[in-house]
């Protein structure tokens, strides 16, 4: 199958979406960077404070990538305007998809790394990594599951709901890998050990947050019409 | 001829409202007004010849193309601008500019400059700064200058003072003295349709119940004042829309208008007093009342 696609309009909706939203998106990183530094002081109650703070402004970003790239803008109506240039569904799906990874995935990946960085050069146990890069699994998954929801779905209160849910579900999710041996004794230690139960849990979620990806940009561009 | 767009027995259902049976045709260089009361399907038919809903059956074609087939090279040549339309608040006009122009390569710019002069717009002004004809106003900017080949606007007049509402009616005229553009333009206001339109069709409850030029319709209609007694065969009378009385006095609204008519009310037993040409939105009404063609 022959995908036509409108790339030129493509590109300048997601560097529209990028521009709307990247004042917001650097408050957002100098937020995680406030809670790095908590973190980086490798005493129990920073430890505590940095990471609460730090889950809070990763799970923040994923919630305003989509509110505001999708709920706000079918709220406020400017998504017909956005539909009445010149792109087909697809077209307006792919870049609604890329945009919105795009402004999510940017102050993720700035965060996430950065606090790799601080767990590598402070006297935090390295194996943290482990346990960080799982949580930030989680927020990732959270995230591919909202959006997937905000891209089929209209009402606000279900949007509303998917959101808090994912992410809620971070609290039992910390307990569950506190309850797997393997993973729970890694993140007391300085040796960065992937376990078999790391590996699944971190390939299960970056699979099937792909999956959702997939699925919304099929679904939505087989559509022949917006309405 | 060749027709700007093209309507063959289109319907279009929802839960709650249904567009049934379509056809309509607007020639190149044409101003069709479409008339119609909130939720008779004006929406629904624009958002159709833009692409943005497709079909359950029948065809449409907009400038030579099918949609919602090839909505993108439809929607490159229309400029579509609807009431429940928004541009970003937070961004200025000059950013709405700057991203439109780089979609539509025709976007003239020395046309944007004097529209935005005539509409006291200000580019460097966030949109959320500006009123709701200031808005209007905006989006109409921003699909004039980019000089579609076809103009499809939903309600573009609706909530604008009296001044604003010139403007953009004037500025609508300008736009159509290009005899190779097209417009439609809805609106529930029958004195802006009278105003600019060439032709014009009547929608409700989501069938087209009359679509003719502007002066036909005019010279069609009439409504006439008799004294006597209305009989049953009066009633009967095809080119009676609507029969009214009060006492002895009788109201007739007749949508087929011939010269003979006063002779045969006289025939008939009645004086008339009066016959006066009628204004399009007494037309409008007295056709929905009919529920009947015009």
């Amino acid at each position: 199958m022959k995908l036509d696609l409108n790339w030129p309009t493509i590109r300048l909706l997601v560097v529209k979406d990028w521009q709307l939203f990247q004042k917001q998106l650097a408050a957002y990183v100098l937020g995680g960077i406030v809670a790095l530094g908590f973190l980086g002081l490798a005493k129990p109650w920073a430890f505590y404070i940095g990471s609460l703070l730090l889950i809070i402004v990763q799970v923040a970003v994923a919630c305003f990538a989509i509110s505001t790239s999708l709920l706000i803008e079918r709220k406020e109506q400017t998504l017909a305007f956005v539909m009445s240039l010149p792109v087909s569904p697809l077209d307006f799906t792919i870049a609604k998809l890329a945009g919105n990874l795009l402004t999510f995935l940017v102050p993720f990946a700035v965060i996430g790394l950065a606090t790799l960085l601080v767990i590598l050069s402070t006297p935090l146990p390295d194996g943290l990594v482990v346990f960080a890069l799982l949580l930030f699994g989680h927020i990732l998954l959270a995230y591919c599951a909202s959006l997937t929801v905000a891209m089929q779905v209209e009402s606000e209160g279900w949007n509303t709901f998917v959101m808090i849910a994912s992410m809620v579900l971070i609290n039992p999710f910390i307990m569950l890998l506190g309850q797997i041996e393997s993973i729970r004794e890694v993140g007391r230690g300085e040796a960065i050990v992937w376990s078999g139960d790391a590996v699944l849990i971190l390939s299960a979620q970056l699979l099937l947050g792909l999956a959702l990806l997939a699925f919304t940009a099929w679904w939505n561009g087989r559509k022949p019409a917006f309405y | 001829m060749t027709l700007a767009l093209e309507l063959k027995g289109v319907s279009k259902h929802y839960p709650q409202f249904s567009l049934s049976d379509l056809s309509l045709t607007l020639p190149e260089g044409q101003i069709m007004g479409l008339v119609g009361v909130n939720g008779a399907g004006k929406s629904t038919l624009l958002r159709l010849l833009t692409g943005l809903a497709a079909a359950d059956s029948g065809q449409i074609e907009v400038l030579g193309h099918r949609l919602p087939a090839a909505q993108v090279a439809v929607k490159r040549g229309v400029g579509f601008a609807s009431e429940d339309m928004r541009l970003y608040r937070g961004q200025t006009l000059d950013w709405h500019i700057e991203l439109v122009r780089r979609i539509y390569p025709e976007w003239d710019a020395s046309y944007a400059a004097s529209l935005m002069r005539r509409f006291d717009l200000r580019a460097d002004q966030p949109i959320g700064g500006f009123s709701h004809g200031q808005r209007v106003k905006a989006l109409l900017l921003l699909c004039l200058a980019r000089r579609p080949k076809l103009l499809l606007l939903d309600e573009p007049t609706t909530g604008l003072d009296p001044v604003a509402r010139a403007e953009v009616l004037e500025s609508l005229a300008e736009v159509l003295r290009d005899e190779r553009r097209s417009v439609l333009f809805s609106s529930h206001n029958t004195h802006d349709v009278e105003q600019l339109a060439d032709s014009i069709a009547f929608i409700h409850r989501g069938r087209l119940l009359a679509c003719a030029d502007k002066e036909r319709f005019l010279g069609d209609w009439r409504r006439i004042l008799c004294m006597g007694e209305a009989t049953p065969e009066l009633s009967a009378w095809p080119e009676l829309a609507q029969l009214r009385s009060a006492g002895r006095q009788i109201e007739l609204k007749v949508r087929r208008w011939q010269d003979d008519i006063p002779a045969r009310l006289t025939q008939a037993g009645l004086d008339v007093q009066r016959v006066d040409p009628m204004a399009l939105e007494d037309i409008f009404v007295t056709t929905v009342r009919a529920g009947g063609a015009a």
